[in-house]
């Protein structure tokens, strides 16, 4: 159970962050766009439970990092787009920063080899 | 900020769930229309591909689900679930909740009200500019005039030239206020008009009283330092109190002459409304005038009759203070050397005095009601305890009920905690409905409480004590309630749960563990061990009320009126007072049914008496601290024994022949005589008071031992005692060589009037009018039977006595109840095994005995554990009982009796219903 729970937990701090990035670079999408493209980048992060999206979402547009409104899908139906927000573009910038620090120290720490502490 | 801003967009979505759950689905269609139509392009059957959109949509129903939990504030969203479900068990269970609500009303509201007294009178602080500021002096507060050069323990009153002098020198304090330590009382008229006089509290007070408090007038100005000088215009602040009530908030009242005593003062100021002064008082002041209107005790430099409240300079320690005022009072002190007496000398060293925190003011009421209110205090805990006990009961009761509702939730699924959760909702909604309605109850209760601890008397202030309970007070209340809904709900919630499911089912509501019995059973025994500890405490406060009441008093209290009057208010000097007692004598005497008429400064059971130290020739004077030599003193005129009903043993009484010019006479009580003459006849002899020469009176006569006074205390006995003619004024050549006499003793304000056997006693208005034929400006303070008078003295006690026998039987009643519960309930589970007790041939009366039997046993447990509990509680009054041991068996076994047969007969209603069971329905309910 605990485990589950932090897994769910790691993906969805990931799935927020690449909400956030999607929405970056593509701007306004509804959610089965933004699930394509995690799909696309990720190769198969949400090929199954792609509900999992809406919480997620949901979380992101109750902190205002995005926010929501009706408008009309390709095929002619009536669909949700989100959009980044100014706090969001704030919150992906800050993130990004995060997120490159930690993958280069953690990278750092991966390359070093026994005989370079000698 | 984000998480604030989420949690705001969660809090409003609780409107939204409708449109929410709306939107939620059309998205979830949407997204798998989209889904579908790509795999249509992918080239999937229609119906493939609908499936795999699906497939990999995930769980519909849980992902609705986390998004919900997300959307809103799923702890509120519960709790008003368990809220609803609560408040529908509780309207389905009415007897149940109405008992639990009425039994937790009483409990705290009796805490509460108890507990908001004690806070007004122990621990609030003055409603003047930062409080915690101010300083006073005195551990102790004392009353109201002293007039050596040393003081026991501490110093505590000030002279007018001490108070400057500490005022000028101390830099510690920004300013050093001084006011009366006695109350004064004026008689006040506006000038000009012709209604008669009023009697009104006042207070003396230094000119920097209210800046000191930083008090700001609320009408005018303050009185000043300018004011408080020699020869400086009378000036006057008048309570708003009185302006409000008595001149309608009338403006011209700033500023207009109002005559105090007889002398013009210009009211300058309007103290503001909610302000009394420098400490609890009852009544409160309603005039604040100058110290030096009252000249004779300014310009007396060891006469110390005022008290004092500083404030601290800021940084400045209470402890750097204390030293400094004390290195002022030994200056002072030094500075008057040739002043003192031998004895004064000796005790020299050991004068000392204390600061303690002023922010409560001079605490005398909270010296004098602190011992009562403690006990008050741990009555109401034991009360709240019993009542605690009995809604645990009640709780426990419920529990076992709802445990197979609860044990087939949580066959269904139900989470363990959340029905505990659900259980806690329940009791604590339950506590803060009867908390609540204790609070309701607090108000009223403490509202009856100080009405009859300070009677209300017309035209003057109220006691200024709110009866509505102060913040912390409802804090208190919201902590015991809520305290009383988690500890009592948790445990039945938490046992309901730990059932098994499927024994629970299984067996027809009978189940073999027999969880909670001995805790409901333990509940039982804790209530009665308390209640005798009340019942004991209830009965040695009434039965000391009632010797009180009832002792030898020495006087007699039938057929006697006490009326008070005072001609100082209407502006008489010591000089010609007695052809105005002569004139008002046989005014009084024309009333019909009047039998007799005698005037004195104090009557018996009044109020306080004048106090002196004896000098007897040849006696050796006692040592410092020693109070050997102390005696009590009154002054009257003829024939004042006889109208009080005092016993002559000895000589004569006073009489017409003691006039100004006939030698100086004194009449004794056994006590005195006593402790002065021992076995010898004092009758002849000579006494006096110091400083004054030792052969000043000749002793008479000795009067039987009378009770004058419930000072120092009433189960102590009566002290040494003499009376002095009025007619006889003593002048004595004070050491700085002016002549002075017994400032004020002549003034008599007490006038004692025995009626013809037969006579009404509602003589009020013949009184008053004989009264106003003589001096219609001589106020009349108060006419009332020396019945009334004597009862006066005994309002607390019976104020405490009342309250204790209310909590007594309310206690008796709520373990009564309680052991019923606990009895019905047991015989109900045991209703199978009465049956087969009852088929195989047990009588009717050995199933009733069976019962009482047991319940018979927990009533012995109970008293066993009280008795040690009823000891202590007798020994903690111990201080405040009169002829009678704290352990008093007639009252403990009054007590025991008392819970037995209560509890006997509460448990006979259910044993009688066991006994009529028939064993025919027993069985087959089986």
């Amino acid at each position: 159970m605990g485990d589950a729970k932090q897994k769910t937990d790691v993906l969805q701090g990931t799935l927020a962050l690449m909400v956030l990035k999607t929405l970056d670079v593509l701007g306004s999408l509804h959610g089965w766009g933004i699930v394509k493209r995690i799909e696309q980048i990720s190769g198969g992060l949400l090929s199954v439970n792609q509900g999992t999206l809406y919480p997620v979402l949901l979380k992101l547009e109750q902190e205002g990092s995005i926010d929501s409104d009706w408008g009309v899908s390709e095929n002619n139906r009536k669909a949700r787009f989100y959009r980044l927000t100014r706090a969001g573009r704030r919150q992906l910038a800050a993130e990004t920063r995060d997120w490159e620090q930690q993958a280069a120290i953690i990278g750092r720490f991966f390359s070093v080899k026994a005989e370079d502490l000698r | 900020m984000r998480g604030l801003r989420r949690f705001f967009r969660r809090f409003r979505s609780l409107t939204t769930t409708r449109q929410d759950e709306a939107r939620l689905s059309a998205e979830i269609e949407e997204h798998i229309a989209l889904e579908t139509a790509a795999n249509l392009r992918a080239g999937l059957p229609p119906f493939e591909a609908r499936r795999q959109a699906a497939l990999k949509f995930g769980c519909i129903e849980a992902i609705k689900e986390n998004y919900r939990h997300q959307r809103g504030l799923p702890f509120l969203q519960t709790l008003t679930q368990d809220l609803r479900l609560a408040l529908r068990r509780l309207a389905m269970a009415p007897a149940f909740t109405m008992a639990t609500v009425a039994i937790l009303a009483l409990g705290i509201g009796a805490t509460t009200s108890i507990f908001t007294l004690a806070h007004a009178v122990l621990l609030k602080s003055l409603p003047v500019a930062k409080p915690d500021e101010l300083y006073r002096v005195g551990k102790e507060s004392r009353c109201c005039y002293w007039s050596t050069w040393s003081q026991k323990d501490e110093w505590s009153l000030v002279s007018y030239d001490l108070y400057t002098y500490l005022r000028d020198h101390v830099e510690g304090f920004a300013e050093l206020a001084a006011f009366s330590a006695g109350e004064d009382s004026f008689g006040a008229r506006r000038g000009g008009s012709t209604e008669p006089a009023g009697s009104y509290p006042g207070e003396h007070v230094s000119g920097n009283y209210f800046s000191m408090f930083g008090v700001q007038p609320w009408a005018g100005r303050a009185i000043a330092p300018a004011d408080d000088r020699k020869g400086a215009e009378p000036v006057a602040m008048m309570s708003y109190r009185l302006w409000e009530e008595k001149y309608a908030l009338d403006p011209s009242v700033v500023g207009s002459v109002f005559n105090l005593n007889d002398k013009p003062y210009t009211v300058v100021g309007i103290t503001p409304p909610g302000f009394y002064g420098d400490q609890l008082r009852d009544p409160p002041p309603d005039f604040f005038v100058p110290l030096h209107d009252d000249e004779a005790d300014v310009a007396t430099p060891n006469q110390y009759w005022l008290d004092v409240i500083g404030r601290g300079r800021r940084g400045v320690s209470a402890a750097s203070l204390e030293a400094e005022m004390r290195t002022g009072l030994k200056q002072w002190l030094g500075a008057h050397w040739s002043q003192m007496n031998a004895n004064e000398r000796a005790l020299f060293p050991q004068q000392t005095l204390y600061i303690r925190p002023g922010g409560a003011g001079i605490t005398s009421m909270r010296d004098q009601y602190e011992h009562w209110l403690r006990i008050l205090m741990l009555t109401t805990a034991f009360v709240l305890l019993i009542v605690c006990a009995n809604v645990a009961n009640l709780m426990l009761l419920r529990g076992m009920e709802r445990r197979r509702q609860t044990s087939l939730c949580m066959a269904l699924g139900a989470q363990g905690p959340r029905m505990v959760r659900q259980a806690l909702t329940e009791s604590v909604l339950l506590a803060l409905i009867g908390g609540a309605a204790g609070l309701a109850l607090a108000f009223a209760g403490t509202r009856v409480i100080l009405n009859a601890a300070f009677p209300a008397r017309a035209g003057l202030a109220a006691i200024p004590i709110a009866a509505s309970p102060s913040l912390p007070v409802l804090l208190f209340v919201c902590a015991v309630s809520l305290l009383t809904g988690i500890v009592f709900g948790f445990g039945p919630a938490w046992m309901a749960t730990r059932v098994e499911p499927a024994e629970a089912l299984r067996g027809l509501g009978r189940t073999t563990v027999r969880t909670g019995s001995l805790s409901r059973k333990g509940l039982v025994v804790i209530q009665t061990a308390l209640s005798l500890a009340l019942l004991a405490a209830a009965g040695l406060l009434t039965t000391t009320l009632q010797r009180l009441e009832n002792q030898d008093f020495g006087f007699v209290q039938d057929r006697r009126l006490v009326v008070n009057a005072d001609p100082i208010q209407a502006g008489y000097s010591e000089k010609g007072l007695t052809p105005l007692y002569r004139r008002m004598h046989d005014s009084l005497m024309t009333v019909p049914g009047v039998s007799a008429v005698a005037l004195s400064i104090y009557s018996p059971m009044g109020s306080n008496y004048w106090g002196a130290q004896i000098r007897v020739p040849g006696r050796t004077p006692a040592g410092p601290g020693d109070e050997s030599d102390a005696a009590a003193w009154n002054r009257a005129t003829a024939g004042y024994f006889d109208v009080i009903g005092e016993k002559i043993i000895r000589g004569r009484g006073i009489t017409e022949q003691d006039t100004e010019t006939s030698k100086r006479v004194a009449v004794v009580n056994e006590a005195f005589a006593r402790n002065f003459f021992g076995s010898e006849d004092p009758v002849g002899r000579h006494f006096g008071q110091f400083p004054y020469p030792d052969n000043q009176y000749e002793i008479v006569g000795v009067a039987r031992n009378a009770r004058f006074s419930s000072y120092p205390a009433l189960n102590k006995p009566v002290g040494p005692f003499f009376v002095l003619p009025e007619a006889q004024h003593d002048y004595f050549r004070l050491p700085d060589g002016k002549d002075s006499e017994q400032h004020g003793s002549h003034f008599m304000r007490n006038i004692v009037i025995e009626l013809r056997p037969g006579a009404s006693p509602l003589l009020f208005a013949q009184i008053r009018a004989a009264m106003a034929s003589v001096d219609p400006n001589v106020p009349i303070l108060a006419i009332r039977t020396m019945k009334e008078q004597v009862s006066g003295q005994f309002i607390q006690q019976r104020l405490i006595a009342r309250l204790s026998s209310l909590f007594g039987i309310l206690s008796l009643v709520l373990t009564s109840i309680g052991l019923y519960g606990v009895i019905a309930y047991n015989v109900s589970r045991r209703t199978g095994e009465i049956g087969v007790r009852m088929a195989v041939g047990a009588a009717r009366d050995a199933i009733v005995g069976l019962v009482l039997r047991g319940a018979l046993l927990l009533i012995l447990f109970g008293l066993l554990i009280g008795l040690p509990l009823a000891l202590a509680a007798g020994r903690f009054l111990g201080s405040q009982l009169y002829g009678l041991s704290p352990y008093d068996p007639v009252v403990l076994s009054a007590g025991v009796i008392a819970l037995a047969m209560s509890g006997l007969a509460a448990a006979l209603i259910p044993a009688v219903r066991a006994g009529t069971t028939s064993p025919m329905d027993a069985l087959r309910a089986e």
